[in-house]
């Protein structure tokens, strides 16, 4: 293996381990260590799921800029339902299925009716942005609208022992987000239609030519984008024991980002599901430790910025030299 | 070698600090303070963190000023954050309920939190803010003065938010001492334009059923747009030569422009944002000294905002 095609494969790899080992040397008693972990996972757990969800489409090469405000959409209906005294899992029931419902919307816009996903996603997350502001009459829904039983979800976990004479837990967020990477892993790696989703990506017209139903395997692909945007913003609303219209709008460009940062990890350049979990723990590493140095919040953004580019564009260089 | 020599310094540091905060109650230099709010574009919490800066700078305090932009659940997270990074005191500027999990794990590792305008939470220390109660009792002791204790007064209210309900009935109260004031109207406005416009309608209406002049003496506002949209309407009706006395409450700039004319708008308060921010960081101070503030809440006094002050 030349040096090249090690950079290509394990720059961002190595780039993270350094980010890891920067922090570990900084922070020698906080960072590396259970506690702090297990905070991050349950920090990460929203950005994972949408990341996770992100991954799905992108592997066909397209992208659905919608999720943030599925994710905001899906909070509110779980609000409104609440302060209207529906139980739990109905709420919950009718959030998710509505994330899937906006998923396939998109994903009829785009196979069936053939709009670019950029313009086809970014409709609907005008649409769907305005439909929580709607629901919400722009307000915040939380106090005692919010039962006490889906706001602690967020703060419960199994219990792991104690540590240091804490009691340490794995977060029950954690575990959503563990739950729906395994999921997707099975489902890109391991399914026909996984493999399907990859032909799309590599060459749309050869894989409908070879048979692969392309519209339908669109259509669930963005759908199960829309569930997990969906479960993402539930498990915000949880998070903060409320419900407000804006609240997951920045999940959108991190999770594109995330899955960004993942592509620069695989040989051919595609999205990759634990590539992708390991962009997302570098994003998180980062707000994680940044913040525990005391650095600048608005530094931290540019920092963020500049890994992004640094990553993809020591991909592409490398690649060039192998030409 | 470096790190064993740092992390003797933070353990001598660590025990120093315990004596002197022990023996004169004097917090230890670099005490270490997280201020984190999802609001920092708004001017209110900028001007709250700079005072907050300036009297940390004078005690010598690190502070780390955290902004989510925004993002509520990030706030968790950088409680989350900062508590394991083990700052002595965090500082938060957003509704406590919805950061409850954050405020919980600093409960544990017996961090201390204080609410800077956050609201009431038994998770906080002590919240710092403006006493919405006594915002009221000025406005409406302003209005019974100027008119003498007698006359009719129309009132803009606004009873389904909390902290704008609490004005009203403190001058409901006020009002009802006062045996020569009659409240001709008590109005609750539809704040969805932002609540200019619908005042101004119904003041239309009040103004059309009160030809008389002198049948309206004053119009008492919860806060200042009801007061803007009651002086527009006063003004197109022709009637500014009355002598009707309105105030507001909250001194935004557009109210301040008014009163500043000396026209009717003859009043409104102001909330002292860099009082509330230096407040804040006084109870940072008496709690790494080791003294809890006295009350959930610790009230910052407000400015009353007349022609004679309006411009500064």
């Amino acid at each position: 293996m030349t040096i090249a095609t090690l950079l290509r494969r394990y720059g961002t790899l190595i780039g993270f381990a350094l980010i890891l080992g920067f922090f570990w040397f900084n922070l020698p008693d906080t960072f590396m260590t259970a506690r702090n972990w297990l905070n991050i996972t349950q920090q990460l757990s929203m950005l994972m799921v949408v990341a996770a969800g992100m991954t799905i489409v992108m592997v066909m090469g397209d992208f659905d800029l919608s999720v943030g405000s599925a994710a905001s959409l899906s909070g509110i209906v779980a609000g409104v339902l609440f302060a209207a005294g529906y139980p739990i899992w109905m709420t919950v029931g009718v959030a998710l299925l509505g994330g899937l419902v906006g998923g396939a919307i998109n994903g009829v816009l785009v196979s069936f009716i053939g709009i670019l996903p950029f313009v086809a996603t970014l409709a609907m997350l005008t649409i769907l942005s305005g439909a929580a502001f709607v629901l919400s009459g722009g307000k915040t829904i939380s106090g005692a609208s919010i039962p006490a039983d889906f706001s602690n979800f967020a703060r419960g976990g199994i219990p792991l022992g104690d540590i240091g004479g804490v009691a340490v837990m794995l977060p029950n967020l954690t575990i959503v987000a563990l739950v729906v990477v395994f999921a997707v892993w099975v489902l890109l790696e391991q399914t026909t239609f996984g493999r399907r989703l990859y032909a799309i990506g590599g060459n749309i017209e050869a894989a409908y030519l070879s048979g692969v139903a392309v519209r339908r395997l669109k259509l669930i692909a963005f759908a199960l984008t829309g569930l997990s945007a969906a479960a993402a913003g539930l498990m915000y609303a949880s998070r903060v024991a409320s419900a407000n219209p804006t609240q997951g709008s920045g999940l959108m460009l991190n999770a594109i980002a995330a899955v960004f940062l993942g592509m620069t990890m695989s040989e051919q350049g595609v999205p990759r599901i634990l590539a992708t979990v390991i962009g997302v723990l570098i994003l998180g590493v980062l707000d994680n430790g940044l913040t525990q140095l005391s650095v600048d919040s608005y530094i931290r953004q540019v920092l963020v910025g500049a890994i992004i580019l640094l990553a993809v564009a020591a991909s592409s260089f490398s690649k060039r030299l192998r030409r | 070698m470096l790190t064993t020599l740092s992390k003797t310094a933070r353990g001598l540091a660590f025990a120093a600090a315990a004596v002197v905060a022990g023996a004169s109650g004097a917090a230890f230099a670099q005490a270490k303070v997280a201020v984190i709010t999802p609001y920092m574009a708004q001017p209110g919490t900028q001007a709250y963190v700079e005072a907050f800066q300036a009297v940390a700078k004078e005690k010598g305090w690190d502070v780390n000023v955290v902004d989510t932009a925004g993002d509520v659940a990030a706030v968790i997270s950088r409680i989350e954050d900062v508590v394991n990074q083990g700052v002595d005191a965090i500082v938060i500027n957003v509704d406590p309920t919805q950061v409850a999990a954050g405020l919980q794990t600093a409960k544990d590792a017996n961090i201390p939190v204080v609410g800077m305008d956050a609201g009431s939470d038994p998770l906080l220390a002590t919240n710092v803010t403006s006493d919405g109660v006594a915002m009221a009792e000025t406005t409406a002791g302003f209005v019974v003065d100027r008119i003498g204790g007698e006359g009719n007064v129309v009132m803009f209210v606004f009873d389904a938010f909390p902290p704008v309900q609490v004005r009203g009935a403190k001058a409901d109260e006020i009002f009802a001492a006062n045996a020569g004031i009659t409240v001709l109207d008590r109005i609750t406005p539809d704040v969805s334009d932002g609540g200019i416009a619908d005042s101004r309608a119904k003041m239309d209406a009040v103004l059309a059923a009160n030809p008389e002049p002198g049948s309206i003496k004053a119009v008492w506002a919860a806060w200042d747009q009801p007061a803007l949209g009651a002086l527009q309407a006063i003004e197109a009706a022709g009637r500014q030569g009355e002598g009707i006395v309105i105030t507001g409450i909250d001194a935004n700039p557009q109210a301040r422009e008014e009163v500043a004319k000396g026209g009717n708008f003859e009043a409104t308060v102001a909330q002292d944002f860099a009082g509330i921010g230096a407040a804040a960081a006084e109870a940072v101070a008496g709690l790494l000294a080791g003294t809890a503030p006295a009350d959930a809440v610790t009230f910052v006094p407000t400015k009353l905002v007349t022609k004679e002050n309006a411009a500064q």
